[in-house]
């Protein structure tokens, strides 16, 4: 009796072995208008790889920076010692922080094609949802043009490949034309306005095919369209400086595109979970004690210092440092260097002696984690980091700041138009008129105040170039470093050293030297490695981890 | 054959009539010590007259001739001869048969003798490996059983890992265990069950685990239960308990505070600092170790420990470990059961750590007339475990920093300004999670029916099931002692249930006719797991108090961190046939059949057949019977199995989740954020299982009046459709999902088990016994679709090892040493030959984690109420990939203390060193995956020793005869020889879906304790 109940208990019910999905979406609950979105939001999120590597993966690209000459990777030399091979030019292809900056990346392309491909899959997809069809190109864009200006030559995943999951293709060719298409697209196909701010919008798109054409050296086609942009669009830079760091000017007209960082008061999912270690250490300091990571370097601020015209010293031959605490206890009496400074200095370091982001004033060494040993000298970081009185953007626990970052600002648009008609012989008066902007902006903007009420903190002198650059190696060489003073710790630097080419590596090796001559000890306790900046580093290395896993399809560039 | 059988038939014929002539009727009892037995084999010698007893133990026989010879047999008990002499009636009692052939072995779902397996069935002497005060049952396999290995953690509570015959899968190598009727692959279940209560440990390791199909591919560990006996006089109880302590068995050596001191001038000096400065030891040319902390914050004194603080000996402790068991069984005519309750509480060798459980158990069994039998078996237990490890954090605390401030509060690292680096107080972490636990409540066991409507015939369903139910509880409090003290204090709480149940019925026919014996066994089986969990988290309470720690009072937003729902399902038919002639030719065939709802399609089915045969020659003709030799069996087998365990229960399909943390974006620039999904993991639909083909030749071999007996089993393991992530195909260019489970290679397990024992019992009433085994295996990849696959990510290096063809699994991978530079800098061997050493190419397989052999020797002696018994086990020629040496022995954390090893570092005038020379970063890559690393992990450790004293019979008489009491003190772990320089050779890996590419990685390893016992042993 029992076993005849028991098997047609079995055969009565075939889906008794039937695969289950419970409590997630299967391809075809996908299908639908909601499908679409949760996709396209879910590659908006991928923007700060949080999914991916913590902080070895960052969509503010803060450890570029910290290869670059604006930073040091900060804390002590033996905490997360990849980053330090990195700083000082031992580039492992097996290195980390370079695998999962590139897996982060490319997880986010193929985010975009998981929506492109859903959208194509549904009948009349494409002009049912036609908007969402191009924020994902432009988002496929976004994180191409990032991998290609870190890593060179990488493969191109198209929606065809993701359908197939054929990841494995060739890297023979750069995918520029890829990414101008999709850029090209996403002009044509979004709107100028977005009814949410954080969405790409067609000027955007425009802004970020001139810059793909800037990056190609195609000067006046990038010209033309940042002309457009300066000309017909929507933007304008914010009065003061600072006021992009902080919630006043939070997607404000000088914002084209940024990832919009909220902290919450649970995890804090959507704040800022790459920078999470770049916040000043000790018992004292006011964010929660971690990690001292990513801070700015003598040379850095050395670079803030301006003449007497209020304008920037390129060759700094001679001259001491901008005074600074390293080796300077915090026992030991400090007296603030007085000579002429740009105000964006003190937005971009923090030092002892000054006020600290509404904390009060920064007591020097014990918020620094790094010691004299180690290559990280003693500033801090600022401008990820949240103004004690912007609550909108303090997480309620942990450090995942709601700073939004900025992948492109207006200031960025004209200095890259600037940059673009001197290289392609054009109006020199007019690339002196975007930069002069630029300094303007900053010359009547709020500056930082002492903490004791006495006026500015320091001494503030910055003045616009009076007279237009006397030619185009003048120009270029100011607007260079005007790019580095107005985007100092914004995860630009490198990728601007590394399209400058041989001039890059100028750059690089003499900062090397200098920064060893002003961090004494640090550079005693590092001098025995090889530490040049090479041609070669142009590109970093395709990851070892990748091309093995490619099967080899993947090939390495070139000098490694 | 047509003259065998008319031969035959005249010899039955003539027997018939000799009954005919000479007839009389014999009746009688067969009883054994509980009471009467049924089904016993009653057969007049040398005729087919026979009969089995009925219910009642009552036989009858007809047509006995006066001068015959009756003999009396039943599986288990010792063959008895009686003659006749005319009686009309004998009853007989049965005893006990000691000698191992005649030992009933459970296989399955039928149960077979063990001089009738032709298998590779391994048994755990039970009364042996109890000695060994296990928490874990599966813990009593470690050095028991050839083919095992065995790795036991040092927390209290935590499963052991269990590997039969090598590594067959790059993907869950765990066994099956059966208990009872219970079928999972959970390890933990063995958490819930008093040994005590355990009657038989076998392991299945070849073919004949193919009655298990699918699952069955990693071996099987059977364990039955004890139940009571059918018409016992009166109850039987037993008592059971000890009493003692544990203690660490090793404490690394690491540097006092002058050894700290001197590393960090000594380092500076070396890296080019003229004037060596560290916040706490001062400037100059040599270090000033300060009396108290400092830098320390205003109000806050902390004195330095004269030597330095030694971590090690402040997070162990003398942690006690009690257990008390008490079972009662009894049975009348037609029922009887077993009943137990026990109590264990171990606490761990780390403050605060431990296990606690209760556990239950009620076996019981009823004839409902003359064919029915029902029966049940019912475990429950509630365990509450703390399992906090600080190990890191004590080898990397300076020895600066003492336990307390001057205050009594934890001192700790306080800021950057202090020099002391980052590492947390290790004892008042454990302080803070005293209050942490997970409870677990489970409830397991089966119902079955038997009927036996024929004489042989036997139908039995089975439905079994086991719930469980586990909350753990974390709470996160503030540091204010350290110098990266969490922000906000946090509660997690996590808690889910599983439930599973499988439901079998066989039919089971046996039937002897001459000297053919047959065992047919034909079932079906359905069976279903289920899971939910969930993970909340809540930050910001206002108390630190552990009444406190509710959700429902923290002040911030509560967050789920993880919430699953998952589950799959199985039916299956299978079948076995036993055939035997004459006792001396044996063969096996077992056939199954699994449906299994992880895969699609026509990958839903398997069918996994196994053939053995054996050939007991000894019981040839030829073979002399009073020779040296008393048993001589060869064997061998062949089958197929299966291995379905999968890291996941969907594999074949795609699938997309909400992802709060993953895949939210706030479009608005503020909250809340909008809701969005991301692909998590890439289905397979083509998926199917991993098999394995396994062959097993053997012999057995008894000597000396089966004094001697030697088992010797040479396996051949070819594993195919080895399942596990294919990160080629979601390669590093694809989407953040898991990447779909594939099938992709193939290895290999060769290997042989030997175990020799030697029992013997003098005149004199000494009786002792020595019993070793020997195993081996050879594990290679022979095939796989990618150049390799790595295990798990370090955190600090990376992943340290390589699983590629050529090589075994999880092989170690890295640079080679090669010396030591003019300056005291590590060369490396240029293996890729670029003319540059040390670099990415120049990594290599540096080491392997597979021992060359394992082994276990148990020696027992007793003598007139003295009993000895002691547990060497080992393994030889394993390494070890020592991950602790990254923190200890380079100055990764620079102030952090420091093995001594780096005494040994490289100077001008030592340049035979150890270590490259002091400097106050990692220089020149060195602490990167190395064979530096790598240390020899082979072992060598008495791991029990028994002495007991048995109360003489005169004296426990005075209560009741059937009264003994015995009385013993234990040791577990006493001595250790080993090379190794980590806390303890016996690692017990991470248990995460990277495990078994990921072996014999030292990262922080829960050490094991020795423990001493004092016990006692009562039965009434």
């Amino acid at each position: 009796m029992y076993a005849t109940v028991f098997i047609s208990f079995i055969a009565c019910s075939d889906e008794f072995t039937d695969s289950t999905l419970t409590g997630q979406l299967s391809d075809e609950s996908l299908q639908s208008e909601l499908g679409v979105n949760l996709l396209l939001t879910g590659t908006y999120s991928a923007m700060d790889l949080g999914d991916t590597g913590g902080f070895r993966a960052s969509g503010d690209n803060w450890w570029q920076d910290a290869i670059s000459d604006d930073a040091h990777k900060g804390s002590t030399d033996g905490d997360q010692q990849e980053l330090l091979q990195l700083e000082l030019f031992q580039w492992n292809t097996s290195n980390r922080y370079l695998i999962e900056q590139w897996t982060g990346l490319f997880a986010g392309a193929n985010r975009a094609n998981s929506v492109l491909t859903l959208i194509s899959s549904i009948e009349g997809g494409p002009e049912t949802f036609a908007p969402q069809f191009a924020e994902a190109r432009f988002l496929r864009a976004h994180f191409n043009f990032e991998l290609t200006k870190m890593y060179g030559f990488v493969p191109f995943i198209s929606e065809q490949n993701y359908a197939d999951t054929e990841f494995n293709q060739p890297n023979e060719v750069q995918i520029w034309d890829q990414i101008e298409a999709d850029y090209a697209f996403a002009v044509e196909n979004l709107p100028p306005v977005q009814e949410e701010v954080g969405r790409a919008n067609s000027w955007a798109a425009k802004a970020f095919l001139a810059k793909a054409h800037l990056f190609q050296e195609e000067w006046s086609q990038a010209l033309t369209i940042f002309t457009d942009v300066i000309n017909s669009g929507p933007y304008e830079l914010l009065p003061n400086y600072n006021d992009n760091f902080r919630l006043t000017g939070e997607n404000g007209p000088e914002s084209i595109f940024a990832i919009q960082f909220v902290p919450d008061g649970a995890a804090s999912f959507n704040g800022n979970s790459g920078g999470t270690l770049n916040f000043p250490h000790g018992g004292a300091a006011p964010f929660s004690n971690c990690c001292g990571f990513f801070q700015p370097t003598i040379d850095l601020v050395n670079a803030f210092q301006t003449d007497g015209n209020g304008l920037p010293i390129f060759d700094r031959a001679g001259m001491p440092d901008f005074k600074n605490t390293y080796l300077v206890a915090d026992s030991e009496p400090f007296e603030l260097d007085n000579s002429p400074i740009d105000p964006r200095m003190d937005f971009t370091a923090g030092r002892r002696g000054i006020d600290y982001q509404g904390y009060g004033e920064n007591p020097g060494q014990a918020w620094v984690r790094a010691t004299s040993t180690d290559f990280a000298g003693p500033y801090l970081p600022r401008k990820h980091i949240w103004h004690k009185e912007d609550g909108a953007n303090i997480p309620g626990s942990g450090r995942n700041s709601g700073v939004n970052h900025h992948f492109m600002r207006y200031s960025d648009v004209l200095l890259m138009a600037a940059e673009a008609l001197v290289e392609s012989g054009g109006s020199l008066g007019t690339a002196t008129q975007y930069v002069n902007m630029v300094r303007n902006r900053v010359k009547t903007g709020a500056k930082v105040q002492a903490v004791e009420g006495s006026g500015d903190a320091a001494n503030y002198v910055i003045e616009p170039y009076l007279t237009d650059f006397a030619s185009p190696e003048e120009a270029i060489q100011a607007i260079r470093f005007e790019r580095r003073l107005e985007f100092a710790m914004e995860g630009k630097r490198l990728a601007d050293i590394s399209r400058w080419g041989p001039d890059g590596v100028e750059i690089m090796n003499s900062y090397i030297e200098r920064e060893k001559a002003s961090l004494t000890q640090a550079a005693v306790s590092i001098g025995n490695l090889n530490n040049t900046f090479e041609a070669r580093f142009r590109y970093f290395p395709i990851p070892q981890n990748a091309i093995d896993l490619s099967g080899n399809i993947l090939g390495q560039n070139e000098g490694y | 054959m047509k003259k065998t059988f008319s031969k035959n038939l005249i010899f039955l014929g003539s027997l018939l009539f000799m009954s005919l002539a000479y007839g009389q009727t014999l009746t009688g009892t067969v009883s054994v010590e509980y009471g009467p037995l049924p089904g016993a084999n009653v057969l007049v010698k040398g005729t087919m007259n026979g009969t089995l007893t009925d219910f009642d133990g009552n036989y009858t026989l007809s047509n006995v001739a006066s001068d015959a010879t009756i003999s009396i047999s039943y599986i288990g008990y010792k063959t008895l001869e009686i003659a006749v002499n005319g009686q009309a009636s004998i009853n007989i009692s049965l005893e006990e048969d000691a000698s191992q052939l005649s030992e009933v072995i459970v296989t399955g779902y039928s149960a077979q003798t063990r001089g009738d397996i032709t298998g590779s069935v391994s048994s755990v002497d039970v009364s042996e490996a109890f000695k060994n005060q296990v928490v874990n049952a599966g813990e009593a396999l470690d050095g028991r059983v050839t083919g095992v290995q065995v790795q036991t953690s040092g927390q209290p509570g935590q499963a052991p890992n269990i590997v039969i015959r090598g590594f067959g899968s790059t993907n869950s190598t765990g066994p099956l265990f059966i208990i009872d009727g219970v079928q999972t692959d959970d390890p933990n279940i063995l958490n819930s069950i008093n040994p005590a209560d355990i009657k038989q440990m076998n392991v299945l390791k070849d073919g004949a685990a193919a009655i298990y199909g699918a699952r069955a591919s990693n071996g099987v560990v059977i364990v039955t239960t004890r139940g009571g006996g059918y018409n016992m006089d009166k109850a039987k109880i037993s008592v059971g308990m000890y009493t003692g302590f544990a203690d660490a068995v090793n404490r690394p050596d690491l540097l006092n505070v002058e050894q700290h001191a001197q590393m960090i001038w000594d380092s500076q000096l070396n890296s080019g600092v003229p004037n060596p400065t560290h916040p706490q030891y001062g400037s100059g040319a040599s270090p000033t170790i300060p009396s108290t902390i400092q830098f320390t914050p205003d109000g806050v004194t902390a004195n330095v420990t004269p030597g330095g603080t030694n971590w090690f000996d402040e997070i162990f402790k003398t942690a006690l470990a009690n257990n008390y068991s008490l079972s009662m069984q009894n049975g009348g005519e037609s029922g009887k059961y077993f009943m137990s309750v026990n109590y264990l509480n171990r606490e761990g060798i780390q403050a605060f750590t431990g296990f606690e459980r209760l556990a239950t158990r009620l076996n019981s069994e009823f004839k409902i007339g003359k064919y029915v039998t029902i029966g049940e078996h019912l475990n429950v237990s509630f365990s509450d475990q703390n399992s906090s490890n600080e190990t890191e954090m004590a080898f990397r605390m300076s020895p600066l920093v003492p336990v307390r401030d001057t205050d009594g509060n934890f001192a700790g690292t306080y800021s950057g300004a202090t020099g002391l680096g980052n590492p947390r107080n290790p004892v008042a972490e454990l302080s803070r999670a005293k209050d942490d636990y997970t409870k677990t409540f489970r409830a397991f066991g089966d119902v079955y029916m038997e009927v036996k409507p024929l004489e042989g015939l036997t139908i039995k369903t089975n439905l079994s099931g086991s719930m469980s139910y586990f909350d753990q509880r974390r709470f996160f409090p503030l540091q204010p002692e350290h110098s990266e003290s969490r922000p906000n204090n946090e509660l997690q709480v996590v808690d889910g249930n599983a439930f599973l149940w499988n439901w079998s019925n066989t039919v089971n026919y046996v039937k002897a006719f001459g000297d053919h014996n047959i065992n047919i066994l034909v079932g079906i089986e359905a069976l279903q797991e289920n899971r939910i969990e969930k993970d909340v988290r809540r930050r910001d309470f206002l108390f630190e108090t552990p009444s406190f720690y509710q959700l429902g009072t923290g002040t911030g937003t509560p967050f789920i961190n993880n919430s699953l729902q998952e589950g799959f399902s199985m039916n299956s038919y299978f079948g076995s046939a036993n055939y035997s002639y004459k006792n001396r030719y044996l063969a096996t065939a077992t056939l199954r059949r699994d449906k299994s709802s992880r895969f699609l399609g026509d990958n839903q089915v398997g069918v996994f057949p196994s053939f053995s045969a054996g050939w007991r020659v000894s019981q040839e003709d030829f073979f002399p019977q009073d020779g040296i030799i008393n048993n001589l069996k060869l064997k061998a087998s062949w089958g197929k199995l299966g291995n379905q365990t999968l890291p996941a229960e969907n594999p074949t399909l795609n699938i997309v989740a909400v992802s709060e943390g993953g895949a939210f974006y706030a479009f608005n620039g503020n909250n809340p954020p909008t809701s969005g999904a991301e692909l998590i993991a890439v289905g397979n639909p083509d998926l199917k299982w991993e098999t394995s083909v396994a062959q097993n030749y053997g012999v057995d071999l008894a000597m000396l009046d089966n004094k001697l007996s030697i088992g010797f089993e040479y396996f051949n393991i070819t594993t195919e459709d080895l399942i596990s992530r294919d990160n080629n195909l979601i390669s590093t260019t694809a989407i953040d999902a898991l990447p779909p489970l594939v099938n992709r290679g193939s290895v290999q397990n060769t290997g042989f088990d030997l175990s020799i024992g030697y029992n013997d019992q003098t005149e004199s009433g000494f009786s002792y016994g020595i019993n070793a085994n020997i195993s081996h295996y050879r594990n290679e990849v022979t095939d796989l679709n990618s150049a390799f696959q790595t295990g798990y990510d370090t955190g600090r290096i990376g992943t340290v090892t390589r699983t590629q063809v050529g090589q075994p699994i999880s092989s170690f991978f890295g640079l080679l040493i090669d010396g030591f530079d003019d300056t005291g800098r590590w060369t490396y061997v240029d293996v890729d030959g670029d003319g540059i050493a040390g670099n990415d190419g120049d990594r290599t397989i540096i080491g392997s984690p597979h021992p060359d052999f394992t082994f276990g020797v148990n020696l027992n002696a007793a003598y007139k109420g003295i009993d000895i018994s002691a547990l060497f086990t080992g393994s030889q020629g394993n390494d070890i990939f020592n991950y602790t040496k990254y923190y200890t022995d380079f100055p990764s954390f620079f102030n952090g203390n420091r093995s001594a090893a780096v005494l040994d570092s490289w100077t001008p005038t030592n340049t035979n060193a150890t270590l490259p020379a002091l400097s106050t970063n990692t220089q020149n890559v060195e602490a990167d995956p190395s064979s530096y690393y790598v240390e020899d992990g082979s072992f060598a450790r008495l791991k029990n020793l028994q002495i007991g004293y048995t109360l003489p019979n005169s004296i426990t008489n005075k209560i009741s005869e059937s009264t003994s009491f015995r009385v013993y003190v234990q040791g577990t772990n006493l001595i250790t020889w080993t090379k190794y320089t980590g806390l303890d050779p016996e690692i017990i890996g991470r248990q995460d879906d990277n495990a078994t590419r990921s072996l014999g990685i030292d990262n922080q390893v829960y050490p094991l304790a020795r423990l001493i016992t004092l016990g006692i042993n009562a039965n009434f």
